[in-house]
């Protein structure tokens, strides 16, 4: 089922969507996140890889700032999505997480039914105005994530009962309802199984020609299938971004080269 | 190490026997408190059940016209002089004439003794009826009245006819009559519907005496409770656990609510004294007042749990609805205060089993005052005296009368039923959202 990777690894796009200069992050005295520039491309998907602690998990949070809900947490320096600063202060974190969507490491489905964890979204956000546009989206969302054929039949059973896989796709789906234009994926795939962690990497694939993804991996070959561009962070810095590519085949950092060969990590 | 794995060695030996000795301990201590339960529930059902079954008397009663209305006009006011003490007599005449109509032997004992058989509750119920429905008055009506305490305790088995002998109160002659009523089926024991619908009697009519003012006095504070603590106790619960600041203000009220939960109950008593009583001005022996005061002593026992069961919702529900642009108070409205909704509503049941059965603050309040008037339907009801389950039974318990052990007994049985029930229904509502996924 595996499409050739190699082929998807042209990055097509040029724009830039989100656009991060000098961020600093720091949980009360300690300094997570050093100097971090980087400008993520628009319809690509950009792995963060990294050892535990680096700080690559930090960073994704930032750019929906879910960082808001630790008391701890102070975040420096300018991150522009389509130009404009999300930690300006007319910005409402609530409608940017509309805009940036996210995916956790472990499926979170709500405890209520298929079909409403996919709706929730479009409801608080009063995207539809009847249950038939409602009933359009949850179907359509469902079948981005790949998984309306096996639900179709249970949509008011809850979502608590899929399977770990089925539950990440969910998450999913859930995700893009709400119309984002940016996809955070936490490790989306690190509690699931290798047959479900394929069907998510095709799925993440796929999801590249309308959203712009963001997937923070600790999986190297899960970065190289899925992503067009990878950043290695170290100890709070971004140490390397590039092509995937050649990331993995011709790193430019004597510690990229040390982490992708297994010397540290 | 080497050996046979068949052989055991020195320190497996030892640790066994220590896991052995343990298991012991605690068997034991299980064994203990199961033998002070079953000794409770003797003692209690043993002392509380008689105190369901009452003694009385079904026979004709002759509601003389002469006796009754002297002036013959029945106009309610020449009635209403007419006092208990007269009653008494028409009942005590009709008894007398029933007993000679059945041919039973009564004796030496004079009408005057016969009469002294039923309880004087039964009189002041007579003169009510009649005082209702003065066409009563000239006829003949079926009417049942209460043996009095002692006749009640010979066929409880408290009295007999030895301590009968040494009792100014009774007589053996008295108890030999009334078996004799009893197989002439004038004399019965029933139901004791009494014990639940009357209202609490004097020290000498432990016959009469009843729970219906303790009931409802309990019930009204418990809708005060259920009603405050509810709303309040959620809605800081949830500003505490989702929305304050975390600053050592936000520490402080932790702490203090911490230990306000741990405060004696007679503390809330001597400020809802203090408070409600002398500055407010609300009225004593009141369920309003001594509501309110359940509300102060029940609210931090019920902030405890519910910050308990928000706590324990997962955090990946949070960051799920946040995620999806949920604002904060939608996270928390529309899916961590309901998957939190079984704890809070065991916390909430709990606190409430706890109210219901606290006495020491209410004694100061003036609850624990004689009330023999039912209060009002609610809210006016609120500020009418009324009493309380549990401090009816510290009353009762300090009276003189042996009958009242018995009925200090049976309150808390009913005590106990309703606090079983309040138990059974957390449990049930637990299980039941719980079972929803």
């Amino acid at each position: 089922m595996m499409k050739d990777v190699r082929l998807e690894r042209d990055v097509q796009t040029t724009t830039a969507k989100i656009e991060a200069r000098n961020v600093q992050v720091y949980y009360g005295q300690n300094h997570a996140l050093k100097d971090v520039d980087v400008d993520i491309l628009d319809k690509t998907v950009t792995a963060f890889i990294g050892p535990s602690g680096c700080g690559k998990s930090t960073f994704l949070r930032c750019l929906n700032r879910m960082n808001d809900t630790v008391a701890s947490a102070r975040v420096e320096g300018s991150i522009k999505i389509d130009g404009e600063d999300i930690y300006d202060a007319r910005v409402d974190p609530v409608q940017l997480r509309a805009k940036v969507g996210m995916v956790f490491q472990k499926p979170n489905p709500f405890p209520k039914s298929i079909y409403d964890n996919v709706a929730y979204g479009p409801k608080i956000h009063g995207m539809t105005r009847n249950k038939a546009e409602l009933d359009a989206v949850v179907e359509a969302c469902l079948r981005k994530a790949a998984l309306w054929n096996e639900v179709k039949d249970r949509l008011l059973s809850p979502g608590t009962g899929l399977s770990g896989g089925q539950q990440q796709r969910l998450c999913i789906a859930r995700a893009i309802a709400t119309s984002p234009e940016v996809l955070l994926m936490d490790e989306p795939c690190s509690a699931l199984d290798p047959i479900a962690t394929a069907q998510v990497e095709e799925l993440i694939d796929e999801l590249r020609s309308q959203f712009s993804v963001v997937i923070v991996t600790h999986s190297m070959q899960q970065a190289a299938r899925v992503s067009q561009k990878t950043a290695f962070f170290h100890l709070g810095y971004l140490v390397e971004y590039g092509e995937t590519g050649a990331i993995f085949t011709n790193p430019k950092d004597p510690r990229t080269e040390s982490y992708i060969t297994g010397r540290i990590g | 190490m080497s050996g046979s794995l068949f052989e055991q060695d020195r320190k497996t030996a030892v640790r066994n026997a220590a896991e052995k000795r343990f298991r012991a301990y605690g068997l034991t201590a299980i064994i203990l408190a199961l033998l002070a339960l079953v000794w409770l529930l003797i003692s209690i059902l043993g002392n509380g059940l008689p105190a369901f079954r009452q003694t009385m008397m079904t026979f004709p009663v002759t509601l003389d016209a002469a006796v009754l209305d002297k002036s013959g006009n029945r106009t309610p006011e020449e009635l209403a002089k007419v006092t208990t003490i007269a009653y008494g007599k028409v009942l005590a005449t009709s008894l007398t004439a029933e007993l000679a109509a059945r041919g039973i032997d009564i004796g030496a004992l004079q009408p005057k003794d016969i009469g002294s058989l039923i309880s004087e509750e039964s009189s002041a119920q007579l003169r009510n009826k009649v005082l209702a429905d003065p066409a009563l008055i000239g006829t003949v009506i079926p009417f049942t009245v209460l043996a009095t305490g002692r006749i009640d305790g010979y066929f409880k088995g408290r009295v007999t006819m030895a301590s009968a002998a040494l009792d100014k109160n009774t007589s053996p002659e008295k108890l030999v009559l009334a078996d004799k009523m009893k197989d002439a089926g004038i004399l019965a024991m029933r139901f004791n519907t009494g014990f639940f619908f009357l209202p609490d009697a004097s020290d000498k009519r432990p016959e009469a005496a009843g729970l219906g003012v303790a009931i409802i006095g309990s019930a009204y504070m418990m809708l005060i409770v259920l009603l405050l603590t509810l709303p309040i106790g959620v809605a800081a619960s949830v500003y505490l656990q989702e929305f304050a600041p975390k600053n050592w203000f936000t520490d402080l009220i932790e702490v203090n609510i911490a230990n306000l939960a741990a405060v004696p109950s007679i503390v809330y008593g001597i400020l809802g004294l203090s408070f409600f009583i002398n500055f407010a001005g609300l009225p004593r022996s009141a369920p309003i007042v001594g509501g309110l005061v359940l509300v102060l002593m029940t609210l931090p026992r019920i902030i405890i749990p519910t910050r308990a069961a928000l706590q324990a919702v997962p955090p990946s529900i949070r960051d799920a609805a946040l995620g999806v642009g949920a604002s904060k108070l939608q996270t928390v409205f529309h899916h961590v205060l309901p998957l939190a909704m079984p704890g809070v509503l065991t916390g909430t049941i709990i606190g409430l089993a706890q109210a219901l059965g606290e006495t020491a603050p209410l004694l100061l309040i003036g609850m624990v005052a004689f009330v023999k008037d039912f209060p009002s339907a609610p809210p006016q009801g609120f500020f009418d005296p009324a009493s309380a389950l549990p401090v009816q039974i510290f009353n009762w318990t300090t009276r003189g009368d042996p009958g009242f052990v018995e009925r200090a007994s049976g309150a808390i049985i009913v005590l106990l039923v309703f606090l079983v029930i309040m138990n059974a229904g957390a449990i049930a509502l637990r299980s039941r959202f719980e079972r929803r996924w």
